[in-house]
């Protein structure tokens, strides 16, 4: 497998030494891949977002090591800021970042603090902006003048600015409509394969994982609950309802047909595939 | 992190301390504040001391916490005793004289003194109000106290709300401001290296972002005030009503005949120059 | 007492100028033409994409913006007449109450009693009251545990429901829940869901919820949809779910199955009966596949 990012035995505590002890994390040992998008997915405090802080070096393991490209992160404590160019983070409601008084400076901060000459700087924030969906017009507004959902996408392109070749996302789709859902999540796939990047996406939504991921990462009480391809981990609706998750609304449909004896056959975890494999059954059915 | 500091932040709990009346442990801070300005002698700071400890054990709050508080302090602390070790004159021979630096026992006792005045200072009126007493609780009692001065056209009230307002979003601010750090961090920001312009000028992607949320904040919060049915002092009652117990009258006791005790062992004539002699005893045995 | 607990006519709002661009008053959608009238003891979901102006009208009904055309009736009284004065805003305010997105920037107190507190002592109520309603109130959101605690020490879905109980100890007869669910974890949102319903079916409390998530809005009484300012759909949720063009056209979606249903039928395969509830759909489609294979 052509990994980019692997923990190994990874522990994270909080607070340690004091009454307020927590273990975020428990030996965790993973490893995300080249240029595919990965879903990670659990309930508050199952340990995802310590998780997401170790990615970029904001948070130290306790114990254990963090690989980037074959290179524990760690190795030169003082070099950390270069791996946070490498892995670019997008935090949880990441509009309260912006500060500049333009869009176009503000997705420049991060090109700017790489060192970027001024030519190279604005190139990036052209292609960042392309891959967030704003608009010429929209650069040239106060991030203050912008609707929620175009902050949020201001504040992603102004990871995507540092070109990294990891791109991680704590939820960045929270608290918005399913227009700007779409807005947001689709534009990842066209960042990864423009830029050879690989994404992880944190996310609540099921319905979300089963549309832009390719593999699923279940966290649970700090440990790895359940790994593999989207539609491994969706066929296993009994192992996640232990951890109080649910397949996508879709997919127990589809579980309900196969009870009655229509076993479709695809990727049901979508209503594109669904309506796929509903249309060959008919279709296999009419021969 | 930010959020570790326990300074000002309130420990819900039931002990003795939670319970008392907020006015009472009010006017109790001002006397110990008063006992504290008063004390001079190793023997009426070993009496706080004694006072202090005690306080923490009543308040049932860790004393891990406790120091927890005065960290963030202790930087200026070892700051301005070094001052006073350095730039007090004594009336005696030096106890250390090495090029332009003298140093006398008076230097190291006035070091001392400040020292404990401030820590005292800081941990007896932490366990006394905010630690053991809600912020709703401690505005209830400071608008009790004040509230002659409202037949004079002061606003207590307001006041009041804004103070318990400001401590409630304290927590949720330093969080804040964690988060946008890390935010920046993220884009390559550096807080730690540059000189004094530098660094200041790396404050800005926070503190803007900090100002524009806390304003949402502040909007937000006061029109759920509003819809709450808040309008001023207008006809509102409390949950809380403040009463005096016999349990305050036997603090006040209490805490008068210690502040007594404090101010009597400080003023005795003897005390100051018998600390100064009980330190240089102590350094010629050395 | 009134049939109807709120009703509006002809209600608009627009910004006088100079009035929206402050550099953090976010831009308030405009609103145009609301007739609504919510019946008592109703549950209500008005759905609508981010800045379709469905904030605004809970806004309204709360009288936090005042209207620039149109009458509101609370209860009857026409909160918008010319005379009416700042103790019917405060009548209206104890009648209507509303929980808000963020549940940080709705609690005032430092300890979870006194902010529910808050609402009843405003109300200058007697202190024993104050106090049953402060239990009552904690224990019908299941948080009577958490009551000496802090609230920033909450998750988001506690402080929400603390939230909740802060506005329940006033005795509403109407709750506006304004997105107030966006903000929280699928666990967080499962439990004001149920409080909300528990509230509506158990006390009798009118319940609104404001919301963009289409799953839960399927599960009110009845859906209003409002986009661009307008009110699009009033309907039961089976009707409004089953114009799955439209919900598109403004940027929505129907429930999974729905959609599901919707694109098979477009292909020409006539599936019948509904497909709101997964339930449903899975019935339909075995009906339509059953037929089929004889």
């Amino acid at each position: 497998m052509n990994e980019i990012l692997r923990l190994e035995e990874v522990s994270f505590i909080y607070s340690k030494g004091t009454p307020f002890e927590k273990v975020a994390l428990n030996k965790v040992s993973l490893s995300f891949e080249k240029g595919k998008i990965t879903g990670l997915i659990g309930h508050t405090g199952s340990g995802k977002s310590t998780l997401v802080n170790l990615l970029n070096g904001l948070y130290k393991p306790t114990e254990g090591r963090v690989y980037l490209d074959g290179v524990d992160i760690w190795e030169n404590p003082k070099e950390i800021s270069k791996v946070r160019y490498r892995v670019g983070l997008v935090m949880q409601y990441p509009e309260y970042q912006l500060f500049d008084e333009s869009v176009r400076e503000d997705i420049a901060f991060a090109p700017k603090n790489l060192g970027l000459t001024e030519g190279e700087t604005a190139e990036r924030v052209a292609e960042a902006a392309h891959f967030a969906g704003l608009s010429e017009e929209l650069l040239e507004k106060s991030p203050f003048e912008l609707s929620g959902g175009q902050k949020r996408r201001a504040a992603i392109a102004g990871i995507m600015a540092m070109r990294p070749e990891v791109l991680v996302l704590d939820e960045p789709a929270a608290g918005l409509d399913p227009r700007g859902r779409r807005e947001i999540l689709g534009g990842l796939r066209q960042y990864a394969e423009a830029v050879g990047a690989s994404v992880i996406l944190v996310s609540h939504s099921m319905e979300d994982m089963a549309h832009y991921c390719d593999n699923v990462i279940v966290m649970n009480r700090g440990e790895v609950y359940l790994s593999g391809e989207v539609g491994e981990i969706f066929s296993r609706s009994e192992e996640l309802s232990r951890v109080s998750l649910d397949v996508p609304a879709i997919s127990r449909i589809a579980r309900e047909l196969a009870k009655s004896g229509f076993e479709l056959s695809g990727e049901l975890y979508t209503v594109d595939g669904v309506y796929d494999a509903i249309i060959k059954y008919l279709g296999e059915d009419k021969r | 992190m930010i959020s570790d500091i326990t300074l000002g932040q309130f420990f819900p709990g039931y002990s003795t301390l939670h319970k008392l009346d907020p006015r009472t442990k009010l006017i109790l801070s001002v006397a110990f504040i008063v006992a504290v300005f008063f004390a001079n002698s190793p023997v009426s700071f070993l009496g706080l001391l004694i006072g202090v400890l005690v306080l923490v054990k009543l308040s049932r709050i860790s004393f891990s916490v406790v120091f927890k508080g005065i960290k963030p302090i202790i930087i200026i602390l070892i700051f301005t005793a070094l001052i006073n070790v350095f730039l007090t004159d004594g009336a005696g021979e030096p106890l250390v004289d090495f090029w332009i630096i003298e140093i006398y026992t008076e230097g190291i006792v006035r070091a001392v003194f400040m020292a404990l005045r401030v820590i005292i200072l800081i941990i007896g009126t932490s366990i006394l109000l905010t630690y053991t007493t809600s912020p709703i609780a401690l505005t209830d009692g400071i608008e009790s106290l004040l509230s002659p001065l409202k037949k004079i056209g002061v606003p207590v009230h307001t006041f009041a709300m804004m103070m318990s307002i400001a401590l409630r979003f304290i927590p949720t601010l330093v969080e804040e401001t964690e988060k946008i750090m890390n935010a920046q961090k993220s884009r390559g920001a550096d807080f730690t290296s540059g000189g004094l312009i530098k660094r200041a000028r790396a404050l800005i992607p926070i503190l803007i972002p900090l100002f524009v949320s806390s304003f949402k904040r502040a909007e937000e919060l006061a029109t759920a005030m509003e819809c709450r049915c808040y309008r001023g002092d207008k006809n509102r009652t409390k949950l809380v009503k403040l009463e005096y117990k016999s349990r305050d009258y036997i603090w006040f006791c209490a805490v008068a005949l210690f502040v007594t005790a404090i101010i009597l062992l400080a003023t005795l004539p003897y005390s100051i120059g018998y600390s100064g002699r009980l330190l240089e005893i102590i350094f010629y045995k050395i | 007492m009134n049939e109807y607990i709120i009703k509006t006519e002809g209600l608009g709002f627009t910004y006088s100028d100079g009035e929206s661009d402050s550099l953090v008053r976010e831009e308030i959608p405009a609103l145009s033409d609301i007739n609504l009238s919510v019946k008592r003891g109703e549950y209500l979901a008005v759905l609508g994409h981010n800045g379709s102006g469905k904030s605004t009208l809970a806004k309204l009904l709360n009288l936090i913006l005042v209207p620039t055309v149109g009458k509101i009736y609370i209860d009857g009284v026409d909160v918008t007449a010319e005379d009416f004065d700042e103790d019917g805003v405060f009548d209206v305010r104890r009648k209507v109450g509303m929980v808000f997105q963020n549940p940080d920037n709705q609690l005032v107190a430092t300890v979870v009693e006194e902010d529910v507190a808050f609402g009843p002592e405003n109300l200058g109520l007697p202190r024993e009251e104050i106090r049953r309603r402060v239990n009552s109130s904690l224990s019908m959101v299941g948080m009577q545990d958490y009551m000496r605690h802090a609230p920033h020490k909450l998750s988001g879905g506690q402080k929400q429901r603390v939230a909740i109980a802060g506005i329940i100890a006033m005795r509403p007869e109407v709750i506006i829940f304004d997105e107030s669910t966006a903000m929280l974890d699928p666990m967080g949102r499962a439990e004001v869901i149920s409080i909300m319903e528990r509230l509506n079916r158990e006390e009798g409390i009118t319940v609104i919820n404001i919301t963009h998530y289409m799953e839960e809005a399927a599960r009110a009484e009845r859906v209003v949809v409002i986009n661009d300012g307008r009110l699009t759909l009033d309907g039961i949720p089976r009707e409004v779910f089953s114009e799955v063009e439209l919900l598109h056209k403004i940027g929505l979606e129907a429930p999974q199955g729905t959609e599901l249903v919707h694109r098979l039928r477009l292909a020409g395969i006539n599936i019948e009966g509904s497909s709101l509830t997964e339930q449903e759909c899975a019935e339909a489609l075995i009906n339509y596949l059953s037929g089929n294979r004889k």
